[in-house]
């Protein structure tokens, strides 16, 4: 006889903390369907050891384009798969042409967040035309 | 419960306690993710992302397409840092900001700046002294600055209940001398929402 009211309150509390904290927020989208700029996509390398980061937060693609003076730019189009507001960090480190890293004051680690499968675009531009590689690693957000 | 198990939570939760607990005192890597993020404040990580954000916007907009002009050809341009506003409501040292944006200008291989001309007198008093010297002799032309670096921090706070935020607005602009055209500017609005400082963000 216990159980039932004990088990009443954990639904209660449940959809209480369904209703106010995780409400979904979805995001729409509009653009054109023939885009006039075309991107030069890189093949890229990825090293997953969050899965569950790697699936909520999906890199769609990268693209990068160097301008006159040499300095390497980097767009990731990530994509928030879930139906939910998604936190994360992400960080990025560059590397010279013999892949030293490069290192930085201003190298920090960026908070980011996506409404529910909204798309977005991380742009990055190299401090110094020496960078000519680049890392990008990604996080969940770490809260104590 | 049987008598073997009984000694079981308790011995599972002394397991799991130390693991889950952190250290007293540890070194923290400064950019990393792990940092205290309070509200109430403009945290180390606000300076580094305002400065990484104000860099590669200088690079994207004004050295990247060549528009970064130089008063002696073959020489970076000379940079002197102008007044740098603090109009929040805390102590802040404004090299927190300036200097990363410095360091990472000068790495770029096409930004010097002055350590002898700048808002509020030198930053280096005994070279200053050294280039009035040479400056009065024949010899010698002192360079004068292409560019000065001016800005403000502000902040900005609103509530909603328990839940607190706050915005911080860093503005910078760079004006060519001795022209005074500001031919760089930028807006950097870091907001923080929470009711109490945590560690990672």
């Amino acid at each position: 006889m216990k159980r039932i009211p004990m088990l009443a309150c954990c639904l209660l509390g449940a959809a209480w903390g369904l209703g106010s904290g995780c409400s979904s927020t979805t995001v729409n989208t509009v653009e054109p369907a023939v885009p006039t700029a075309r991107r030069e996509m890189l093949a890229d390398q990825r090293v997953q050891t969050d899965a569950s980061l790697a699936r909520a937060v999906r890199v769609r693609g990268v693209n990068t384009a160097t301008d006159a003076q040499g300095f390497l730019r980097v767009q990731i189009e990530i994509e928030n798969t879930t139906r939910s507001r998604k936190q994360f960090t992400y960080r990025v480190q560059w590397f010279d042409d013999q892949g030293m890293l490069i290192s930085l004051p201003t190298a920090t680690a960026v908070p980011r967040a996506l409404e529910g499968r909204e798309v977005a675009y991380i742009t990055a531009t190299a401090p110094t035309p020496k960078a000519k590689d680049f890392r990008i690693q990604f996080l969940e957000p770490v809260t104590q | 419960m049987k008598p073997r198990f009984r000694f079981l939570f308790p011995a599972a939760l002394a397991a799991l306690l130390p693991a889950c607990s952190s250290p007293k005192t540890a070194y923290v890597e400064p950019g990393s993710s792990r940092l205290i993020t309070s509200v109430d404040q403009v945290n180390i990580q606000d300076f580094a992302q305002a400065a990484d954000t104000m860099v590669a916007s200088l690079i994207d907009n004004l050295i990247n397409p060549g528009q970064l002009r130089s008063g002696v050809p073959g020489e970076p341009a000379l940079l002197a840092i102008s007044r740098i506003q603090n109009q929040t409501g805390q102590q802040l040292d404004t090299d927190l900001l300036v200097k990363k944006i410095r360091v990472a200008l000068l790495r770029t291989g096409k930004v010097w700046t002055s350590t002898t001309i700048a808002f509020g007198g030198p930053e280096d008093p005994l070279a200053a002294e050294e280039q009035q010297l040479l400056g009065k002799s024949a010899a010698g032309v002192n360079r004068r600055p292409d560019y000065t670096l001016s800005g403000k921090i502000i902040e900005n706070t609103t509530r909603a209940g328990n839940i607190r935020q706050a915005a911080y607005v860093f503005q910078l602009s760079l004006t060519k001398t001795p022209e005074g055209i500001a031919v760089w500017e930028d807006e950097k609005t870091i907001v923080k929402q929470g009711s109490r400082p945590a560690v990672g963000f």
